[in-house]
């Protein structure tokens, strides 16, 4: 017991990855990586490959589904704990074992007492290309599948380290290119994906292959960036823009409010309803209140006194409800999504050129995280490219006069940007960006 | 006289036909880079023409750019100059050759694709460095011409001849307020008019908020958010009841009729005074990533002129094509022939017999983008 609580307290700094061997010789494409934790499957529990990986100061855990009836060989297989991947019920007796939950996103437990919140259920983030309306017409643009809007509700809704998985479909070749976009969509918005490597690059990595082994390399080498600045976690979402909405209104899934502002890099800010106060929207200029059936008496007059002060409110259909959550369900219904184009449209209407902390120019295939840091003299601004080319000519307003501006990016050296004055922002031009990058303002 | 009388007699003064029509030079320069010395490539090129100062000098000048379709739309993640958009670095050498041949003020312009937004946010969308085109001369300015912009009322322009699809287009300012107007290029196919040349181009000078198909239908609207599909290809609607109307709505409502008419038609009433096309990287196969089929390709060449007809002859014949080839025949397969419209309006001559070519033959320049 007192070993889990232990290893609990450790589990903030886990690095996940799903190992893909039960041969303790291939932890050897571990060094130097920043990964320090093992999702172990059942073929993999080999007490060797824990053993060494204990030697290395790397944390097992050996996951479980439903119907696998693996648990008491999984209690048995020397990790340090285990993970319940998918639905159970019932929930088996684990007591006194570590335990991480990576259930259905409907059945994710915000008060849930585990180190780590997460699902299995991540979306493979990327551009949309089976959208027709991407290639078929002057006017289209790309919609970018990504988790930011459920990873970042998270994020607002509890302290908790939030993980993020989804395992590569059974025969799918998966380019490494792809990887480093899930990791970058999990860490801009302070979360982590759990890498887990397609059989093929599996079988490739482990035979050392050339490309294989330079892909590894950079998803390493993103990890690394991202764990060297453990800190940026500590900083708040930045922005004018609040969109209040809890598990009950859809911010489980995916293409909702929540991504529609992202995918615009509107900067935005989650409010779950439980923190829903005049006080803490006081500093958004817009709010958007998804399902306004859904809150209390109280957060109702919380949202008057917020629009009394000057905050304009925009909310969803008088009428509508957000329907209850499926098991299972990932995304929003077809009705639903046309439902909350209304209030898209409206968005768009209000926001229109206006700067809520930031715009971004020419990041048509990027998401953008605006954070700040708790003294508000800092800004983040994290930026990750879902394209298979190298993002270029990108030009970021930071609202606000700031003097100084860095950009940081995997494998790079810390780069002094130029700063210049624009309307009431401050002007940085990026010249590129290939997997993650981000711009520090002071 | 006013400058809309000015330029409604310079329009009507071009209305001679055939092999009447004039039949100025034509400037060809191989360059393979947007890398290399532009200005000079260029400058060499009007040099080769006359120069450009007893054009511009102390003159107005608008530059329309072809920033086609969103730039939301890359094509192979390759930067959008490179593929279908004029290039940042031609419109910054243009901007330093016109300034030093004395030019008052430049003025760049693009009907912006679904918005009315300033034209330097659509740029720096599209991964322009404003800062530094701006840089390139002392007085540059941007307007984007697809709603009325910072004028305070569109500008009227009738047809000369009376037009064949419109009587008359209610343009934004920036088309009458300027004394020299550019049309900067690129060299490329279209999947309705064949070519899209610095003639084509000028069919973006017509504002979305009065021709776009979420235009108002009594007055223009000033935020639109859509193309021009229903009102000028297909002639599914009419413009904003402000502007005049088609002068016949039971004419062709197909494409490659309209088009092409349409495009002459703005030509003939808002003259081309320079023709630049850039051809040094661009797309084959259409004018933008929408149209299936299309590929990279690098001629490595540009072509400039005084007169687009003349510009956009040799061009055409650059890209492997007849340039009086009639309709039904490459690369006019399914529409009219807008070099032939133009000369029959006596805008200038496709007859390449009759076209002085100066630098590089088109010979030696020519890319097929057919194959």
């Amino acid at each position: 017991m007192f070993l889990a609580l232990l290893l609990a307290f450790s589990a903030i700094d886990w690095v996940p990855v799903r190992w893909f061997s039960s041969d303790p010789s291939s932890l050897d494409l571990l060094q130097g990586s920043p990964i320090n934790c093992l999702l172990l499957e059942e073929r993999n529990w080999s007490p060797e490959l824990v053993a060494k990986a204990r030697g290395k100061g790397l944390t097992t855990l050996a996951v479980l589904r439903p119907g696998d009836g693996a648990v008491e060989k999984a209690r048995g297989a020397g990790c340090d704990g285990l993970v319940l991947e998918g639905e159970f019920s019932p929930k088996p007796d684990l007591a006194g074992q570590l335990v991480i939950d990576l259930p259905y996103r409907s059945s994710i437990k915000l008060d849930s007492k585990a180190p780590v919140l997460g699902t299995y259920q991540g979306v493979w983030p990327g551009i949309n290309i089976a959208d027709k309306d991407v290639k078929a017409a002057p006017t289209g643009g790309p919609w970018i599948d990504t988790n930011a809007g459920f990873l970042r509700f998270l994020r607002a809704a509890t302290d908790k380290t939030v993980w993020i998985s989804n395992p590569p479909p059974e025969k799918g070749v998966i380019p490494a290119e792809r990887y480093l976009m899930a990791i970058a969509d999990a860490a801009m918005s302070g979360a982590r994906w759990v890498l887990t490597l397609d059989a093929d690059f599996q079988t490739r990595l482990l035979a050392r292959e050339e490309k294989a082994l330079a892909g590894w390399k950079k998803m390493n080498g993103l990890l690394a960036f991202v764990e060297a600045h453990k800190e940026w976690r500590e900083f708040s979402f930045g922005g004018q823009m609040a969109v209040i909405l809890d598990t009950a209104s859809g911010a489980l899934l995916c293409g909702g409010v929540l991504d529609m502002v992202v995918v615009k890099h509107t900067p935005v800010r989650p409010f779950p309803y439980a923190k829903v106060s005049a006080p803490s929207l006081a500093p958004s200029k817009m709010a958007v209140n998804v399902d306004p059936s859904a809150l209390t008496g109280q957060q109702k007059e919380e949202l008057k006194a917020y629009t009394r002060q000057g905050g304009t409110l925009l909310t969803g259909p008088p009428g509508w409800k957000f329907p209850p959550l499926k098991p299972g369900q990932i995304t929003l219904g077809k009705e639903d999504t046309a439902t909350l184009d209304t209030i898209w449209r409206e968005l768009n209407a209000m926001t229109g050129r206006r700067n809520l902390g930031a715009r971004l120019f020419n990041v048509s295939s990027m998401l953008s995280n605006l954070l700040v840091s708790k003294d508000g003299k800092r800004v983040l601004v994290h930026l990750v490219n879902y394209s298979n080319y190298p993002a270029e000519s990108i030009t970021v307003h930071v609202l606000g006069k700031w003097n100084r501006a860095v950009l940081e990016a995997p494998g790079a050296k810390p780069k002094e940007m130029a700063v210049y004055p624009v309307d009431d922002a401050t002007g940085i031009d990026v010249d590129a960006v290939n997997s993650m990058a981000t711009l520090i303002v002071e | 006289m006013t400058r809309r009388d000015f330029l409604a007699a310079v329009s009507s003064a071009v209305l001679v036909r055939g092999q009447e029509a004039p039949a100025p030079p034509v400037a060809i320069a191989r360059c393979q880079s947007y890398d290399e010395d532009l200005a000079e490539i260029m400058g060499r090129m009007f040099d080769q023409l006359g120069g450009l100062g007893r054009l511009v000098k102390n003159k107005t000048v608008t530059v329309k750019l072809n920033l086609t379709g969103s730039p939301a739309l890359k094509f192979m993640g390759r930067p959008l100059g490179v593929t279908h958009y004029s290039h940042p670095k031609m419109a910054g050498a243009m901007a330093f050759l016109l300034d030093r041949a004395g030019a008052k003020r430049v003025r760049f312009v693009e009907s912006c694709a679904n918005t009315a937004a300033p034209m330097e946010e659509f740029m720096l969308d599209s991964g322009w460095n404003v800062r530094q085109l701006k840089s390139a001369a002392p007085d540059i300015e941007f307007e984007n011409t697809n709603a009325l912009g910072l004028g305070k009322k569109y500008s009227r322009f009738k047809a000369p001849g009376g037009g064949t699809v419109f009587p008359a287009y209610d343009l934004n300012h920036s088309y009458e307020d300027t004394d020299v107007f550019v049309s900067m290029a690129k060299l490329k196919d279209h999947g309705t008019c064949g070519v899209t040349l610095s003639m084509k181009n000028c069919f973006g000078i017509t504002p979305a908020s009065i021709y776009g198909d979420d235009a108002g239908v009594a007055e223009p609207n000033e935020n639109p958010g859509k193309g021009r599909v229903s009102t000028c290809h297909f002639g599914k609607r009419q413009p904003s009841k402000s502007a005049p109307g088609e002068l016949d709505p039971d004419s062709s409502r197909e494409p490659g009729y309209r088009m092409p008419h349409i495009t002459t038609e703005l030509c003939s009433l808002r003259p081309v005074d320079i023709a630049l096309v850039d051809g040094i990287e661009t797309m084959a196969g259409g004018e933008g990533p929408w149209i299936p089929g299309v590929r990279l390709a690098q001629p490595g060449v540009i072509l400039a002129g005084f007169n687009p007809v003349t510009t956009d002859a040799a061009a055409t014949a650059a890209m492997g094509y007849d340039p009086r080839a009639p309709r039904g025949t490459p690369p006019f397969d399914n529409c009219e022939n807008t070099l032939l419209l133009a000369e029959s309006l006596g805008l200038g001559s496709a007859d390449l017999k009759r076209i002085e070519v100066r630098g590089e033959r088109i010979e030696q320049v020519m890319y097929k983008f057919r194959t």
